[in-house]
């Protein structure tokens, strides 16, 4: 069987996956769920959620993500990571649960794909305007299936072998076209008829009704004879271990390392100041990302920058992103602006989301500052695509400052445009948008430091719980004291470390071979997030809200230090 | 007030309460315990149904049993729209009539191999389940060629009717009578197209649709 689990074989026609339908397919005792995205992608998975192995075959199929039908969780077209977990609603999922995809190629009208390491897809049929035929499944061993097949040809004709399980052939009946005849191996006992006709024929239904009798009339000869001999026992997939790449633990130092290397597909021009950025996988697709993640970016002169994925649900063959030209730019954004050419290489790590988006929300409220647009727009993207209640106020110097203007306006309504005004009137419309609290509301919102300071504090003082209350910030703009020395206690790794004055943690942690994430190293983005068991840490940060600096219970290892003599961390 | 005797589990009753949620009709169920009570076979509810059998309804002091019926007279009552159940058009009512038989077909295999499953009643379950599975390969035929012919239903009306309504229990339920549906590609299609009526409801074991794509 390990021969046949490499070839390719048809598993459904590619009629049978109209938008938004999930296909229950199988091969070699293997079972799929198969559906179709609303980007025309065909996605074939094993049949089976990575939580409670309930059949996603009955999950709901909602265009750019499949949801179990049991607990809700999400999987992305293309990549089948999860990108939501309702019990988790504020948390970015693991990028390990992925579940596992097969390969897949439409061809002749036809699905194909393969039950494991597959080889190199050869097409075995010339390109034709190929109609298929309405497919047969008989009970019966795929091996009697095909024999009984052969054995139907024209008395005289001489069907002609395709692949180990195709002939193209006359049928006996037939009107006397060389179709294409594929069994399709679904168990040991089971398969289905595939044929198709070289072309659509004059008239397409009675000709399919005339060969649907011919194959009816064979399965039930077929089946008569299965019925003979006892059926055989089911196939029992053997199931590889998961890869190793994800089964290991992702490495800590993601934030210094270039893991994947991308082609700029396009650079655009996304508003005014603003450069656009499609970031395309080299080949294939790129990681799962959830709304509100960021990549690091490695810039030809050695700079490395952050930038939130813009993307909607299930677009995985690109990232985009959205960057400000800075007047006084420190070399990030003049970089991009003068030296990054489509067609360049660049490196960019993998997506990591410490903004998730929550989707219990009886409302979303977002709110952008100019370039705070891109990570909302990714969650823009998300609500619309599943119809959830949301508001997006972008506020912009001038008409043409608003940042991707175009992709705004598929949202309609939810967009509200807020163009040119001063400091003032910005304070009394983001007041009106605040405006006061109700049960299960979540406020989005990134933009410049003095706005989000605004936001943050229109939103306490109207009743706004700090959890209900997400913000990003681009930057730290605070100026971090550095005076203090103090003692580090690593309880995971029993170690002692003293950080002196001038020294941060994160350093100290790397210095002495603990390896330890990080990426903006400015106490932005909350990748370097660290549990605090002891000791009072000194927050220097802007990601953490007023609650968790209160609550010591987690510290930014990047810029934040102690005031106790001693922190105990959890590393 | 209409009044449904209702057991939650019972494909059969799940039909009327299907239909009377897509006209948007207000009712009131009585619980009978169909299991493991056999309530349905009662002193008391034999007076309602002599015959013994689930669902029944009363409107207006009319007491109406056999789910197909129950679903001929709410529609021709209660549609305003005169589609589900189009009285004025003889070769559709026909065809209604004949899915209908079709529905106590399935009824007599899917669900019998249901109830023995998981009401342990005593049927002859795998001869039940090949009853099941030969009505869906002409079931499966027949959709197939509709969505060939640009029919999206069972009968030729370009909206569903009553012959919908009365098949879609008990093949939704299939998976619990040990009948998969996966040599069903049409069918699995057709039942998508019935959870997108606006009005749809479930029951336990039936699983709702998403939205379909915005044109």
């Amino acid at each position: 069987m390990s021969e046949l689990s490499a070839a390719w074989h048809p598993i459904a026609s590619s009629e049978d996956l109209p938008y938004r339908h999930v296909f229950h397919g199988q091969l070699l005792g293997r079972e799929f769920a198969v559906w179709r995205a609303d980007d025309g992608n065909v996605n074939v998975w094993e049949n089976r959620c990575l939580h409670r192995g309930v059949r996603l075959s009955i999950g709901i199929n909602e265009g750019a993500e499949l949801k179990c039908q049991y607990h809700g969780w999400r999987y992305a077209n293309r990549t089948a990571g999860c990108t939501y977990i309702p019990a988790h609603p504020a948390d970015a999922p693991a990028r390990r649960i992925t579940n596992r995809t097969y390969p897949v190629i439409e061809f002749a009208g036809l699905v194909w794909s393969a039950a494991g390491a597959a080889d190199a897809f050869v097409e075995p049929l010339q390109e034709a305007d190929w109609f298929a035929l309405r497919p047969i499944p008989v009970t019966a061993t795929p091996e009697m299936v095909r024999d009984k097949v052969v054995a139907a040809a024209e008395p005289g004709s001489e069907p002609v072998r395709l692949t180990e399980f195709g002939y193209s052939m006359k049928l006996a009946g037939g009107r006397g076209e060389d179709a294409a005849v594929f069994i399709q191996p679904v168990d040991a006992g089971r398969a289905v008829i595939r044929a198709l006709l070289p072309e659509t024929p004059a008239q397409p239904l009675a000709t399919l009704r005339h060969y649907n009798a011919l194959l009816n009339a064979l399965r039930e000869q077929i089946e008569r004879t299965a019925r003979e001999a006892p059926a055989p026992e089911p196939i029992e997939p053997e199931y590889e271990p998961v890869s190793l790449e994800l089964a290991t633990m992702p490495e800590l130092r993601l934030g210094t390392r270039t893991s994947i290397r991308v082609r700029v597909a396009r650079k655009y021009d996304a508003g005014e100041g603003v450069i656009g950025l499609d970031l395309a996988a080299l080949e294939g697709h790129l990681p799962t990302f959830q709304p509100g993640a960021h990549i690091d970016v490695h810039l030809p002169n050695g700079l490395v920058r952050q930038y939130s994925i813009t993307n909607g649900p299930g677009e995985q063959l690109h990232y985009g992103i959205g960057v400000k030209r800075e007047p006084e730019s420190r070399g990030g954004s003049s970089t991009i602006a003068e030296a990054v050419r489509e067609g360049d290489l660049l490196a960019i790590s993998e997506p990591r989301n410490n903004f998730p988006l929550r989707r219990d929300a009886t409302r979303t409220t977002l709110i952008a500052g100019g370039i705070g647009i891109t990570p909302l727009l990714a969650m823009a993207k998300n609500l619309f695509g599943s119809r959830l209640e949301f508001d997006f106020h972008v506020f912009a110097r001038s008409q043409q400052h608003l940042p991707f203007a175009d992709a705004l306006e598929r949202f309609g309504d939810h967009v509200s445009p807020h163009i040119g005004l001063d400091a003032a009137e910005t304070g009394r419309t983001l007041e009106e948008i605040v405006g006061s609290y109700s049960f299960a509301r979540h406020l989005y919102v990134c933009g410049p430091a003095p706005m989000l300071e605004l936001v943050r504090a229109l939103a306490a003082r109207n009743g706004w719980p700090d959890e209900a209350v997400h913000f990003e910030y681009f930057k730290n703009t605070r100026e971090i004291d550095q005076s203090s020395s103090f003692t580090v206690e690593l309880a995971r790794s029993a170690l002692t470390l003293e950080v002196p004055a001038g020294r941060t943690i994160l350093e100290v942690l790397r210095e002495n071979g603990v390896e330890a994430p990080s990426s903006c190293e400015q106490g932005a983005c909350g990748t370097c997030l660290t549990k605090v068991l002891e000791g009072t840490p000194d927050h220097q940060d802007v990601y953490l809200n007023e609650t968790e600096k209160q609550a010591n219970a987690s510290m930014l290892t990047c810029v934040s230090r102690s005031l106790s003599d001693k922190l105990v961390l959890d590393i | 007030m209409i009044t449904l005797y209702d057991f939650e589990l019972s494909g059969n009753c799940y039909k009327p309460r299907l239909l009377m949620s897509i006209l948007g009709l207000t009712y009131e169920t009585v619980p009978v315990d169909f299991y493991p009570g056999r309530e349905h076979k009662s002193e008391a509810f034999l007076k309602l149904n002599p015959f013994g059998e689930l669902p029944v309804l009363v409107d207006d002091g009319l007491v109406l049993r056999d789910s197909q019926a129950i679903l001929i007279y709410l529609a021709s009552k209660y549609d305003k729209t005169g589609q589900w159940y189009p009285l004025s058009d003889p070769a559709v009512l026909a065809e209604i009539a004949i899915w209908h038989d079709f529905a106590n077909r399935i009824t007599a295999t899917a669900s019998a191999a249901r109830l023995g499953l998981s009401m342990f009643y005593d049927v002859d379950i795998e001869a039940a389940q090949a009853g099941a599975h030969q009505l869906f390969r002409l079931l499966d035929e027949h959709l197939w060629f509709g969505e060939r012919e640009g029919r999206d239903w069972l009968c030729a009306p370009s909206h569903p009717t009553t012959a919908d309504i009365a098949c879609f229990p008990y093949v939704a339920l299939s998976e619990e009578a040990g009948v998969p549906r996966q040599d069903y590609p049409a069918i699995r299609r057709w039942l998508d197209r019935v959870k997108r009526i606006p009005g749809f409801t479930v029951m336990s074991g039936v699983f709702p649709a998403g939205p379909a794509i915005e044109a």
